[in-house]
């Protein structure tokens, strides 16, 4: 039988894939019902305009040309990293500014950060499962505090929200595409292709 | 030619130009000076300058000498201007002004007279020395120096300036601001709050001066305004777009503008505060603004107001509108531990501002001049600060103050720290004791205690949930245990312990109790001998000793066993031990009468021994007294008895449900008479018995036995009576003794309730008799009653209840029936037989005596009617006839007899009354006359004719009033159409009706003819009796009114030929109407009064 016939690692990365593909949409989930309580404990519109707010890792980026499995994947990586760090700002911004005794709505940002943070080292264990290297984590800390008026705090955190839910969408999209192809060639070529 | 006005005009100023000429001539030259203003800026010195020509005079120059008054010698000077600067002189000043030709010849002099009236004072233009903005608080902030130098005296100033705003410079505010020249230069400040954010657009300010010189009574005038100035950095557009103010915090009602700046090229697509859009003002090219009004209060993340812009862009700003801080509440500072002073208060109404707008506390104390910020956890209701104990401070005067940006205010308080000491909760509580009785105590508190004393109170509480509070005082120390004692606890008692502190000499509050702690005593002996008695046995061989177990507060510890001794002259007989739970033994006496000992032991050892004597007295006439129930109890009284001399003992047996009983007692001294007897296991309705012995120097002697009821109810059951005897007026009634038990009470009587009436009436109570008779029957020994002058023949209802203090019992009842009265029958039939005997043979002599002429009155002679010619018939009229027998019928029956008649009406209009007495008024309208008028016409009609009564043609004439005999053979035969006869219900046509058909509507016709003469005029044939007589029912019943038998006639005497009635009907009419005229004894006796 086929699954009989599959070496350990392909069936590791077939279990690891799921995982990060349900932990997605976990943190899908969570993120779309904590959208709903950002939006009304922040008196934003959920149609207002975000496109000045930068320093969000955005989803839908054109790429180039095709990515291998391993860009794609780095991206994904570096994706949650950052919103990490951003999700941990917005925690940080709301207990210190926004909503300070809103404890149950911090518990909220707090478990999809811990979410994050999960995905995020899953990622990494499926690039090291795979042999490809990690990314290293890039520079940009978090911004000084003041340096954001708190409008912008309340706007970026709402795209920190949303760009996060694209993420968790675009991400359960390539780890299905991972799955596939390592599936289908019994382990993942370090250079293998598929469109972005 | 004058009429021409350009021509006047001309002339006009050829005139005045003459008059000019004029005089300079009278001057001397035209360059003569002229219009001389002066000017002072500092009332020192003056500025006059004058007009004069001098085109045509190059270098001509001025000589002017000025003198104030005669002793001053006039002051020149020369000039080449027109103007010159001179000093100002009180009052008026004397100017000469001298014009002089290049040479110095002089051309024309003017002399002008200058009262101060004319010198005007203004002031120098002020210069603003500095104008800064706070953007923050939309404050301009100004700088300028007053010259107050230039005035050698204090003066009063006043300041005008100017604020522009926008490209256009639109005046926003023109402000007054006055000040104080005090002869030296000043540096004046002034600041002004915008309504609108000064990044929103350009601000310009600009100031002028006044001086108010008192003294001076020439004009003063405003200075020249001052340059304009900018406000500096806002001056040109913003770099980037933004909102303003940026989070900013404003009251609850505020009105605020917020403006939105923008780059070149961008526009604003709209602008919002919260959800809401407002509409734009536009500041300038490049911002513009919305005013929001009244703002209410926001949410924790402050309200959102941002602008779209066009192309695309977003700017957005946030605005936290809240209160000021409320005046903290409640304030109080106490300390714990002299370490700390905890003040506490309450924060009155929220701000709505969280984190750095939230409220600051800080607390003061104003004599070390400490303060301290407070950290208060927003949440609480309650906020606490804590400020350090100053050695040598006792007293402290703390100031609270409350800021955020939108206010402050503060609360005061004065203490002195020892008298606000409310300790810590003891802890480390502990209790500890090694006897029957005491206990220990200790615990800890933490602080610094020295310079006070303590007071503790310890609370204890027993099993029994008694509560004992124990003060103790104590001196203070420093992070101690405290220790106490306790005394005077029972025995073998187990005690939970508390205890709580306060400062000893100025109470404050006490602090939280500590952690209870159970504690149990040590057993001790028992503190009493237990209650004990006796009873022989009947041949009194044994002795049975009973005792009472001893309470727990008198056992003092687990009674483990009675000790039982018998003893003779201090000689111990016999001794057993009796283990718990017995509170029995027998001893044999063996004939011998001992003194009986009971102990009972515990752990910790025996009770002192309780003491009985076994022997009993003899006791005559033994007599049973009752109780008297209290409600709760049984009140016992007997008499005193002066030899009993140590006491008397009451004893009972108890028993509950079906247990055997139990022996108790009680006893009393010797004094005692009475006693109220209480038990738990007394019942309301029962009865007890006890027996009252005296305690004598040799023995116990019976005295007396008792009965009672702690509560005496009514009796259970009814007494069980009987009729003994029935006479026709007496019944003898006997009864029976209620059982004891059924008594509940002491009886009391009997009620013997007695009243008229059968068995199936419905009343089930006696209380529903009328007419009761009810005797009270109160001696007890009498079982039988007989009741007197009863009614013979007669059903009584008799009924017995018997009672007690509590109430009467229940009924009990039976119906007897009196026997009938024979005596009385025989009376009532003998005599009305005797009368009628009497009448009956007054009337025979009577009737005999007046025989003749009862005759002649009742009985005439009737004379022979063959002989009367008044009835002789002719033979056409009944042919085959061969005698003139008027009244026989055969062979020749009349078919029909027609009496013809002229006025033929009179048999409808009859018909007609009877059924409608509206008819009866109607008659003598057609002039005729039922009585009087008219002849009767009876038209005997073997057969039924009807007519439907539903159209009586009353004034219908009838053709023929001839009487028609019919033939007697279609007598049964209906002439109508037999379709119809189901709704013929009424008979109108006169003649003959069959006495089983008359209608319902006949016997409608008596009730509705008005009078007895209608019903005489009835026609057509009449029984010969009164109807009413016949009827199978009484009138007045239903099934009569509706069988149409009114006149139904069986059997009546009614003949064919007649004409007439042979009886009249009004003679039965007449005759009144008995439905049922019997009698009888029984309606006799009934109609009898019942007595």
């Amino acid at each position: 039988m086929a699954s009989a016939e599959q070496s350990p690692v392909p069936l590791q990365h077939h279990n690891l894939c799921s995982r990060i593909i349900l932990l997605a949409r976990k943190i899908r989930s969570d993120v779309a019902s904590l959208l709903e309580s950002y939006v009304e404990r922040q008196g934003l519109d959920r149609t207002i305009s975000l496109d000045s707010v930068d320093g969000v890792p955005v989803a839908a980026v054109e790429q180039g040309g095709e990515l291998t499995v391993a860009e794609q994947l780095g991206a994904n990586l570096q994706a949650y990293r950052a919103f990490q760090a951003l999700l941990g700002e917005v925690l940080e911004e709301q207990r210190s500014h926004l909503t300070p005794l809103d404890t149950d709505f911090h518990a909220s940002i707090q478990a999809v950060l811990l979410q994050v943070a999960a995905l995020a080292y899953q990622l990494e264990e499926l690039l090291a499962l795979l042999g490809h290297s990690r990314p290293a984590w890039e520079a940009a800390g978090p911004e000084a505090p003041g340096r954001h008026s708190l409008f912008e705090m309340k706007l970026r955190g709402l795209k920190v929200l949303q760009e996060l839910a694209h993420w968790t969408v675009r991400s359960v999209r390539d780890l299905r595409q991972v799955a596939m192809h390592s599936q289908g060639s019994g382990t993942a070529a370090p250079d293998s292709q598929f469109s972005a | 030619m004058w009429d021409n006005p350009s021509l006047r005009c001309l002339l006009a100023i050829a005139f005045l130009h003459l008059l000019g000429l004029i005089y300079s001539q009278e001057t001397g030259f035209p360059e003569a000076p002229e219009n001389l203003k002066c000017i002072t800026h500092d009332l020192n010195r003056m500025i006059c300058s004058w007009d004069a020509t001098s085109s045509a005079n190059l270098g001509l120059t001025y000589k002017i000498c000025y003198t104030n008054s005669e002793p001053f010698s006039p002051v020149c000077i020369e000039t080449e201007g027109k103007r010159a600067d001179i000093p100002v002189t009180i009052g008026s000043t004397n100017i000469q002004i001298t014009t002089l030709n290049a040479s110095g010849t002089p051309l024309a002099t003017e002399t002008f007279v200058l009262p101060e009236e004319n010198v005007s004072l203004i002031p120098l233009t002020p210069q603003i020395l500095n104008l800064s903005a706070d953007f923050s608080t939309y404050t301009l902030y100004l700088k300028w120096n007053d010259s107050g130098s230039v005035f050698q005296y204090e003066l009063d100033a006043s300041w005008q300036i100017q604020i522009l705003h926008k490209e256009t410079l639109e005046t926003v505010a023109l402000i007054n601001y006055d000040s104080k020249l005090t002869g030296k230069d000043s540096i004046l400040s002034w600041d002004w709050t915008s309504d609108i954010p000064l990044e929103c657009t350009s601000y310009y300010v600009k100031i002028r001066c006044y001086i108010n010189e008192p003294y001076f009574t020439g004009r003063k005038e405003w200075s020249e305004w001052s340059p304009i100035r900018t406000v500096p950095e806002k001056d040109t557009k913003p770099n980037s777009p933004m909102v303003f103010p940026q989070d900013k915090v404003v009251l609850v009602g505020s009105n605020v503008t917020f403006c939105c700046l923008y780059n070149e090229g961008e526009s604003i697509k709209f602008m919002k505060y919260g959800s809401k859009s407002y509409p734009l003002l536009r500041l300038n090219k490049w911002s513009s603004a919305i005013k929001v009004q009244n703002v209410s209060a926001s949410i924790s993340s402050g309200t959102n107001v941002w602008c779209l812009l066009e192309p695309d862009g977003l700017e957005g700003t946030v605005l936290f509108v809240g209160y000021a801080p409320d005046t903290p509440q409640n304030l109080s500072c106490e300390t714990h531990t002299f370490i700390n002073i905890t003040c506490s208060w309450k924060p009155g109404r929220a701000t709505e501002l969280y984190t750095q707008r939230q409220t600051k506390y800080i607390l003061f104390e104003r004599i070390s001049k400490e303060n301290v910020t407070c950290e208060v956890d927003e949440l609480k209701p309650e906020h606490h600060c804590n400020f350090s104990v100053h050695a040598n401070q006792k007293i402290y005067n703390f100031t609270l103050g409350a800021s955020n940006p939108l206010g402050q205010a503060e609360s005061s308080l004065l203490i002195d720290v020892t008298q606000r000491v409310h300790l810590e909760t003891p802890d480390k509580f502990t209790v500890s004791t090694n006897s029957s009785t005491n206990a220990h105590l200790s615990w800890y508190i933490p602080g610094n205690f020295i310079q006070i004393r303590l007071l503790c109170q310890i609370e204890i509480n027993n099993s029994n949930s008694e509560q004992q509070l124990q003060s103790v005082s104590m001196a203070g120390a420093e992070n101690s245990n405290y220790r106490a004692w306790v005394d005077a606890l029972h025995p073998y008692a187990t005690y939970t312990f508390r205890v709580r502190c306060s400062a000893s000499e100025h109470f404050w509050r006490w602090s939280e109790w500590s952690e209870g702690k159970k504690l149990t005593t040590l057993e001790a002996p028992p503190a009493r001998g237990p209650d004990i008695w006796r009873e022989r046995s009947p041949v009194g061989e044994t002795l049975t000793v009973f005792w009472k177990p001893l309470l727990l507060s008198e056992a003092n510890g687990i009674i483990l066993s009675h000790e039982v001794s018998c003893y003779s002259r201090e000689i111990m007989l016999k001794a057993h031990e009796v283990p718990v739970p017995l509170n029995s033994t027998e001893i044999k006496l063996g004939g011998n009468d001992c003194l009986i000992s009971v102990v009972a032991k515990n752990r910790a050892g025996s009770s002192p021994p309780s003491r009985i004597t076994s022997m009993d007295l003899p006791s005559d006439n033994v007599k049973t007294e009752l109780a008297i129930a209290t409600g709760n109890g049984i009140y016992i009284s007997w008499p005193s008895d002066p030899n009993v001399t140590c006491g008397y003992t009451l004893k009972c047996c108890i028993s509950s449900g079906s247990e055997p009983c139990k022996v108790d007692w009680e006893m009393f001294p010797s004094n005692a008479t009475d006693a109220v007897i209480k038990s738990a296991l007394f019942q309301p309705g029962v009865r007890y018995n006890f027996s009252l012995y005296g305690c004598k120097h040799s023995g116990y002697q019976l005295l007396q036995n008792i009965t009672g009821y702690m509560k005496e109810l009514p009796p259970k059951v009814a007494p069980n009576f009987t009729v003994e005897e029935t006479s026709s007026d007496s019944i003898l009634v006997k009864w029976e003794d209620i059982p004891v038990e059924d008594c509940q009470g002491f009886l009391k009587g009997y009620i013997l309730y007695f009243a008229k009436g059968e068995k199936s009436s419905s009343k089930t109570s006696f209380t529903d008799e009328e007419n009761k008779t009810e005797k009270n029957i109160t001696d007890l020994t009498k079982k039988s009653l007989r009741i007197l002058d009863l009614q013979g023949k007669t059903s009584y209802r008799l009924g017995l209840r018997a009672y007690t203090v509590g109430g009467i019992g229940p009924l009990k009842d039976l119906y007897v029936v009196t026997k009938e009265n024979s005596v009385g029958l025989i009376i009532a039939i003998l005599i009305p037989v005797a009368v009628a005997v009497v009448l009956g043979v007054v009337t025979s002599i009577l009737c005999y005596q007046k025989r003749e002429w009862i005759k002649e009155t009742f009985y005439p002679d009737i004379p022979n009617p063959e002989n009367s010619k008044a009835l002789q018939f002719q033979k056409n009229i009944c042919e085959g006839n061969t005698a003139l027998k008027t009244l026989e019928m055969n062979p020749c029956t009349p078919n029909c007899v027609e009496v013809v008649e002229t006025q033929s009406t009179v048999l409808k209009i009859e018909d007609t009354e009877i059924i409608s007495p509206v008819a009866d008024s109607e008659l003598p309208e057609d002039g005729s006359d039922p009585e009087t008028g008219s002849h009767v016409v009876v038209s005997y009609c073997p057969p039924i004719i009807e007519e439907e009564i539903s159209s009586p043609p009353i004034d219908e004439p009838v053709g023929s009033s001839q009487v028609i005999y019919i033939d007697i053979q279609s007598m049964y035969q209906p002439q109508v159409n037999p379709e119809e006869e189901p709704e013929i219900n009424f008979v109108t046509t006169a003649g003959y009706k069959p006495q089983m058909q008359l209608p319902i509507n006949a016997m409608k016709m008596e009730s509705h003819s008005p009078t007895e003469e209608d019903l005489d005029k009835t026609v057509g044939y009449r029984p010969q009796a009164n109807t009413n007589v016949w009827k199978l029912d009484s009138p007045d019943s239903p099934i009569s009114i509706q069988s149409n038998n009114e006149n139904g006639s069986f059997g009546s005497p009614c003949s064919i030929n007649s004409r007439q009635f042979l009886i009249p009907p009004k003679d039965y009419e007449d005759s009144p109407t008995h439905n049922n005229t019997g009698w009888s004894f029984t309606n006799f006796f009934q109609n009898k009064p019942n007595d």
